[in-house]
């Protein structure tokens, strides 16, 4: 008696837990729809440019959290699954970081064709 | 007992798990995506830095690109993200026709978004003149953006060979014959449904939503509508619920694993769609 009362809370625990689960899925799709929206009305308005790259860029960090969070189950999934993908994540933001500060730098513009031919020639000479 | 405890504890479907507790596959599948965020940070990093410096024949890129058709592409792919994760739940619960339909929904939201980005190369090579080799802007361009797209199509691929297998008969009567016929009707309807897509929007174009385009859609790609239309009627048939089958809660986590990689292409398209396109418009 006591096990089947068990069993029936159990039961219906878990199948509010996975109702609860599906409505999850569907708000935050709907969340993820909006912060779209939200993203392309940002480019019409007129604010600073660096605000609005700002905010781009965090709305932008927003969606992929919620999505591998939620959607990839990284909140109920064990917490070596999201260590391992954040060593990816980290290297590869490293890698855009370093390369992109690489880059800016004046030296580091592509060569324009007069100058690249100035280059090739004074390469021959020697 | 105890050792029942455990595996009670561990998150697996009936799967194989390494001493993490965590199923091989899955383990695998967010090992691969670690290193697949390696592979696009590079690709997006090489896009950015050419765009922030002034590369020869800069083409016109505001007058390139067509935010709506871009901003539909982006609400598709994450509609069909949720329809993986309801796939991803119904099999977990068993639900094996429920599965079914939020894979099929997911496979046509991923062909609708690879038909936008079919129309959005070809607009572009054809009439706005930006190729692969015209600049430095379409290199990255298309590098980026096309390795995304072929990560789709191989998600498609992998989602619809998915499907077939929740046919498998539990009986263990043959359905290798009968599975490959699915594939290969599935295969003609999605390059014939494309073409007839494509044909349909150009009609629209050339003639807007008129008889006359109605005429025109129909005579040019004719062949195209009728070999859709048996496909579509081949997949019904094909897709009946005959016998039980052996599909179900014990492959949760193969659904599982290949929800991952669609959400993973999900993720990648949401850095895109702000980085290659948004910040453009400032």
């Amino acid at each position: 008696m006591s096990a089947s009362t068990h069993s029936a809370v159990d039961a219906s625990g878990h199948g509010h837990q996975e109702a609860s689960k599906f409505h999850i899925f569907v708000q935050l799709a709907m969340i993820l729809a909006i912060i779209t929206g939200v993203e392309i009305v940002l480019i019409y308005i007129p604010l600073a440019k660096w605000l609005i790259v700002t905010s781009l860029l965090t709305l932008s960090v927003v969606k992929f959290l919620l999505v591998i969070f939620i959607f990839m189950h990284l909140k109920w999934d064990k917490l070596f699954c999201t260590i391992l993908f954040f060593i990816g994540l980290i290297l590869a933001g490293g890698t855009v970081a370093a390369l992109l500060a690489l880059f800016i730098t004046e030296d580091s513009k592509p060569l324009t064709v007069p100058e690249a031919a100035s280059i090739d020639y004074v390469v021959r000479s020697l | 007992m105890s050792t029942h405890a455990a595996a009670g504890a561990i998150d697996h479907h009936h799967d194989h798990t390494t001493s993490t507790g965590i199923p091989n596959k899955k383990l695998f599948m967010w090992a691969f995506l670690a290193s697949d965020c390696m592979f696009f940070g590079a690709l997006i990093s090489t896009h950015l830095i050419y765009r922030l410096h002034e590369t020869p024949n800069q083409p016109d890129i505001l007058g390139i690109f067509s935010l709506e058709l871009t901003s539909f592409s982006t609400f598709i792919l994450l509609m069909s993200s949720l329809l993986m994760a309801l796939a991803v739940n119904s099999c977990q619960k068993g639900k094996v026709p429920a599965t079914r339909k939020m894979l099929l929904g997911t496979i046509i939201f991923g062909l609708i978004f690879l038909a936008c980005q079919v129309y959005e190369f070809l607009h572009f090579v054809h009439e706005k003149g930006l190729t692969l080799s015209s600049s430095m802007f379409g290199s990255t361009f298309y590098t980026l953006t096309g390795t995304h797209g072929v990560h789709v199509a191989i998600g498609v691929l992998w989602l619809v060979l998915m499907y077939i297998r929740t046919f498998k008969p539990a009986d263990g009567s043959p359905w290798i014959l009968k599975s490959f016929v699915h594939l290969g009707v599935f295969a003609v309807v999605t390059v014939a449904s494309i073409k007839a897509l494509l044909g349909g929007v150009h009609a629209i174009q050339e003639h807007g939503a008129t008889a006359q385009m109605l005429s025109t859609f129909i005579q040019h790609d004719l062949i195209a509508i009728i070999v859709t239309a048996v496909g579509l009627a081949g997949l019904v048939f094909l897709g009946r619920e005959s016998k039980a089958a052996e599909f179900g809660e014990a492959n949760a986590v193969d659904v599982e694993a290949m929800g991952l990689y669609w959400h993973f292409v999900d993720i990648v398209w949401i850095v895109i769609f702000t980085v290659v396109y948004l910040l453009e418009y400032l």
